[in-house]
């Protein structure tokens, strides 16, 4: 794959989120407190894979094999949100990613949904729409575990705590190539993203005694290329976004 | 995705609507939809649920095989029965003395 520039690398950072965060939410579907639970969790795994694949398909338009960028890729080169780089230890991550991470998506999409860039104008509406289930999901179960008396308050409290650095980050990058599509049109500058975050998610975290205001980005190690902190997801997941093992079965 | 029709098993929860499993009480709420705009309401099955808003979500991606173009859920213990008093939604009713069909208990609940 050659050198992305700004826009592409702006794609590659959405589409690479929500493919990882398809494979966290499918670990979960199995596992999850309640059928119910688990059904709505591989529905929005299938919901991010989807969208997924509508972004990728977005880089022909800049010059790019979608299925080379969504085939071969080592685990080093992808752009997903740091937060995603390893699966989620317990439910209370769970939730907390789906407010935080899949926050942080939605508010990242409806920027992309306003600028000037036809495809996003035209496939991303239909993508937010499905995520307002995400974000009902998210919201409920947020304060489902943060009302609880038990351990799940605390870990929940502990997972979003530890994710809402690299995602503010990831949502909201000082870098030149941000600062380009900013001027492109294709995207709204960083404070207002800031803003709809904070409108989005501000007042289920402070169910869990979170203020995003206070939270400081995690911008130690950025990496501008893949536009992310340091580390990358872990090899597994992406044998897995990659289809390896399907498509080792395949006969010529 | 995966549709759960309201007749399938009795002998889980009863009471009124509500169960206590693991702490986080969960009612159950039944589901109608119309495929289009002037068809009849009908029953499509139940969900648990603890709330309103994770009962729509549920609702939702549980019984998403059709392109609906109206879905709602309704608490069964809202539900007021009129010529029945042993059906699954007189038996979840508050005060109806619990010990009913549980979910979806009988074939009269669509």
């Amino acid at each position: 794959m050659s050198v992305p520039g700004p826009l592409a690398r702006h794609i590659l950072s959405l589409a690479d989120t929500k493919r990882l965060l398809g494979i966290r939410y499918s670990d979960w579907i199995l596992g999850s407190p309640s059928l119910e639970t688990g059904i709505a969790a591989s529905a929005m795994a299938q919901d991010e894979w989807g969208h997924a694949r509508l972004l990728y398909s977005m880089l022909k338009r800049l010059g790019f094999d979608p299925v080379a960028v969504e085939q071969d890729r080592p685990a080093e080169r992808y752009y997903s949100a740091p937060a995603l780089d390893v699966p989620f230890p317990d439910w209370a991550a769970f939730v907390a990613a789906t407010v935080v991470v899949d926050g942080a998506l939605a508010v990242a999409l409806e920027s992309f949904s306003h600028g000037d860039f036809a495809l996003a104008r035209s496939r991303v509406p239909k993508m937010l729409a499905e995520e307002e289930y995400h974000h009902q999901f998210g919201a409920a179960w947020f304060a489902r575990l943060a009302g609880a008396r038990f351990e799940g308050a605390r870990r929940l409290e502990a997972a979003a705590r530890a994710a809402l650095p690299s995602t503010l980050a990831w949502l909201l990058p000082e870098d030149s190539d941000y600062e380009t599509i900013v001027a492109e049109g294709r995207v709204r500058p960083g404070a207002q993203v800031r803003e709809r975050f904070e409108d989005r998610v501000g007042a289920t975290l402070a169910l869990a005694g979170l203020r995003i205001g206070e939270i400081e980005p995690a911008r130690v190690g950025w990496d501008p290329e893949r536009r992310r902190g340091p580390g990358a997801p872990g090899e597994e997941a992406v044998e897995r976004a990659r289809g390896d093992r399907n498509r080792a079965l395949f006969v010529e | 995705m995966s549709g759960r029709a309201g007749g399938e098993g009795a002998g889980r929860g009863g009471g009124a609507g509500t169960r206590a499993r693991t702490g986080l009480h969960e009612g159950i709420y039944e589901v109608f939809a119309r495929k289009r705009r002037g068809d009849p309401l009908r029953h499509i099955g139940y969900i648990d649920a603890p709330g309103d808003e994770l009962a729509r979500v549920y609702a939702w991606k549980t019984y998403d095989e059709e392109n609906w173009f109206e879905m709602c859920v309704v608490p069964r213990g809202a539900v007021i029965p009129v010529n029945r008093s042993d059906g699954p939604w007189a038996a979840n009713r508050p005060g109806a003395g619990g010990g009913g069909a549980g979910r979806g208990g009988g074939g009269d609940a669509a």
